[in-house]
């Protein structure tokens, strides 16, 4: 019987499969199928958005503009594209969004209009660190510079104007001399013609510009894409020099950091549903226009070995200081001395299990490692080892516990020290029974590290993202990165149980 | 072998004081207020074989687990070969590797099989070679039948034969001293002989033993002196002869009286 049994597994476990990718097809189906065109917007003026529901990008000029709309909803978004979605999908009324932006998500949403009444006129100028004000001068008189020969003007006209795009690229003039450092530049490239991402690389008018004031300058550019409202403290805690994302100058903004002279001026507009089809697509299409165009699927191979990294190097972390801690607490515990080690390690896992993970990579990459200049990825790693190192040592320390004093004492009436008893007889065994606990927290963790894009880091997920916002296409995105983080897990659950199938030792 | 066959072949209590092996001077150990042994004193000679008696609760057990520190006794001292064992600063690692304890739950590690549960001790401690290790390993798993399981794990095995192992295990440490807490108690009656007969077979080696348990054949049969524990102090302490056939303690009279 029990032989059956096991032999049934695999075959239970492909039966599984098929029955979720049954699922996933019906629903990449219906949703193909549904061709009915949202309602239009009731949003037809500005006087109508007292009743909205306000779709902006969280930080914006837009955000704090609808907040100031009396009666409205206002739901903020991380990036200008996920707005537009909750828009196509009925979720909101409109969004309030500068214009270049706008005009982009509607060219490529037949089912999206802009209101012809501009909401807000403003002034777009670069981020600089509080008190910076020899770095201020500097660009300041690099965009005067740019404004005079008529570079800058050159710059918007290749990504703005239906006659003008695309032929004045800008170059840096050969052999110009880099002499001077890096200017590590933030953005947040979702927010075209500004900055976006195109064929894996940040670009738009923001991105030639700062190119053009390093050059200037004589300094090397390195641009962070990261979150928009991340962008002011990144500028201020060190890890950018500027910030460049097509950033309103606000009352609110200045006093927490400075701004250059404005360098362009732009529109907040409002974009409606205008009760439209958006073209519409067959699924072979929308599977090339999200995945092979532009070879998006590398965001997807990339992010997944991103991920793979961070995971991986993670656990080692956790699995040794989990360890470390645990044998720490169990021999506090058993001894009843080293008060102080014992408390120590309980306010770690007291802070580390009591707080979000993603507020702790926030913790460690803006206030920990805020004036030193690491590797993100090392951040994340690091962030991610702690945070598991806590939960892993509970297991471990579960295990440790679940074996009988009498092994204990075993090993130590033979002559083996603490050490070696615990090493040679007690962690064995107790790796044996948290095993399955163990494989568990590795899955966690791998999911987890579906934060990174919090600190900018281009995993699986954020590649999801990346594509999203050039696509404005939710579901073949986001259904390919679950199905990546789906595979990846039933690959770690079939090594874990291998695992203990070959450390049974009941013979049976 | 009869109830009133006594052994009279091993050292009596009165031999020479040179051949005293453990010292034990006004032993005490409380468990918070509660006092389990209440000073103990006797001294324990190389080759004995010392059966303690006692009711349940007497302190029978603890008395042997504090003989090698797995319990730290809260009073008097412990000598083993003249050094002091209750010292802290004496290596008591290396003292215990002299004096091996068998379990009444057989504690053999489930993870490691039947043949590394008894060599692993001689070739991490003792620094044994392997190959010699495994084989005086072997040897001792004939000498109680069980080779055959060499490469067994102990959830394989019975009682009886893990009790077996187990003893093998103390063995193969080439210890002074064999401590045994109750090693016949969480067997099945079918099996107590087979641990018993390894067990007097032991005891006609000439090592010395000091057991905790409630089989009075083998106390009669096999051992040298018997001590009876009572409220935590000696109560009564002799040859079986004297402790079964003239018992003086008005306890042991009682506790006799009940099992026999």
């Amino acid at each position: 019987m029990k032989r059956e049994g096991r032999k049934l597994a695999p075959a239970q476990r492909i039966l599984a499969m098929l029955v979720v990718m049954t699922t996933l097809l019906a629903m990449v189906l219906t949703g193909c199928a549904k061709k009915e065109p949202a309602p239009a917007s009731f949003v037809k003026t500005v006087d109508d958005l007292g009743k909205a529901k306000i779709g902006v990008q969280l930080g914006t000029t837009g955000d704090i503009f609808a907040s100031d709309v009396e009666g409205a909803t206002v739901q903020q978004f991380q990036k200008g594209a996920d707005a537009i979605q909750a828009l196509k999908q009925e979720k909101l009324d409109c969004v309030i969004i500068d214009e270049q932006p706008a005009k982009a998500f509607v060219r490529q949403n037949a089912s999206l209009s802009i209101l012809d009444e501009a909401f807000a006129v403003e002034e777009y100028a670069i981020v600089v660190a509080k008190g910076n004000t020899e770095l201020t001068t500097k660009i300041n008189k690099a965009i005067a510079q740019l404004k005079k020969d008529g570079t800058l003007e050159n710059i918007t006209k290749n990504y703005i104007g239906d006659s003008t795009k695309g032929n004045f690229p800008y170059e840096s003039p050969a052999g110009t001399d880099r002499s001077n450092g890096t200017l590590v530049m933030a953005t947040n490239a979702a927010f075209e013609p500004y900055e976006y991402i195109q064929d894996g690389k940040v670009t738009g008018i923001d991105v030639d510009m700062a190119q053009a004031i390093c050059d200037i300058l004589g300094m090397e550019l390195k641009i962070e894409d990261i979150d928009f409202d991340a962008i002011i403290p990144a500028v201020q805690s060190g890890k950018a020099d500027i910030g460049v994302a097509g950033m309103t100058v606000t009352e609110d903004r200045l006093k927490s950091i400075d701004f250059s002279d404005s360098y362009t001026t732009a529109t907040q507009v409002i974009v409606v549903r205008n009760g439209k089809n958006d073209e519409s697509f067959n699924l072979i299409d929308k599977f090339k226009h999200n995945f092979i165009e532009e070879n998006r699927w590398q965001y997807l191979t990339k992010g997944l070995a991103t991920t793979v990294i961070i995971s991986f190097f993670a656990v080692l972390i956790g699995i040794v200081l989990g360890f470390l801690i645990a044998i720490g607490r169990s021999t506090c515990d058993m001894t009843g001395r080293c008060k102080l080690l014992n408390w120590i390690l309980k306010a770690y896992l007291t802070v580390i299990r009591g707080t979000p993970v993603v507020i702790q990579l926030l913790i460690i990459y803006y206030v920990i490692f805020a004036s030193v200049n690491v590797n993100k990825t090392v951040v994340a790693i690091v962030a991610f080892g702690l945070n598991s190192a806590a939960y892993i040592a509970e297991i471990v320390r579960s295990g440790i516990m679940s074996i009988d004093v009498g092994q204990f004492e075993a090993g130590r009436s033979i002559g083996f020290n603490y050490t070696q008893t615990m090493w040679y007889f007690i962690l064995p065994q107790a790796f044996k029974n948290i095993l399955p606990a163990l494989g568990n927290e590795f899955i966690v963790l791998l999911k987890e590290t579906s934060i990174s894009g919090y600190i900018g880091i281009r995993d699986l997920t954020r590649g999801g993202d990346l594509i999203r916002s050039r696509t404005y296409e939710a579901f073949l995105p986001l259904i390919a990165v679950a199905l990546i983080y789906l595979v990846i897990v039933m690959g770690l659950s079939a090594l874990v149980s291998r695992l203990e199938r070959k450390l049974k030792t009941d013979g049976r | 072998m009869t109830d009133t066959t006594y052994n009279t072949t091993n050292e009596t209590p009165s031999a020479a004081d040179s051949d005293v092996m453990i010292h034990v001077e006004g032993l005490e150990m409380a468990f918070g207020d509660l006092k389990v042994l209440d000073g103990i004193t006797t001294d324990i000679r190389k080759g004995e074989v010392l059966v303690i008696l006692g009711p349940s609760g007497c302190g029978k057990s603890t008395f042997l687990r504090c003989l090698n520190l797995l319990e730290v006794p809260t009073g008097g001292q412990i000598y083993l070969d003249d050094v002091e064992l209750t010292n802290p600063a004496t290596d008591i690692n290396k003292q215990r590797q002299k004096m091996m304890m068998v379990f009444q739950h057989f504690n053999l590690f489930p993870h490691k099989t039947i043949l590394e549960n008894v060599t692993i001790g001689p070739i991490k401690l003792l620094k044994e070679k392997e190959q010699d290790a495994l084989e005086r390993g072997m040897e001792l798993l004939r000498r109680v039948g069980l080779e055959d399981k060499a490469k067994a794990y102990p959830s394989q095995l019975s009682g009886g034969q893990k009790q077996r192992v187990a003893i093998c295990r103390a063995l193969a440490m080439n210890p002074e001293v064999i401590l045994f807490d109750e090693p016949t108690s969480a067997l099945d009656p079918e099996m107590v002989g087979e641990v018993l007969d390894v067990m007097k077979e032991l005891a006609h080696s000439g090592i010395t033993m000091i057991c905790v348990t409630h089989e009075m054949g083998f106390a009669k049969e096999v051992a040298s002196r018997v001590i009876f524990l009572d409220n935590g102090v000696i109560a009564e302490d002799g040859t079986p002869k004297e402790v079964f056939e003239n018992p003086k303690n008005g306890r042991l009279k009682d506790f006799l009286s009940k099992i026999l």
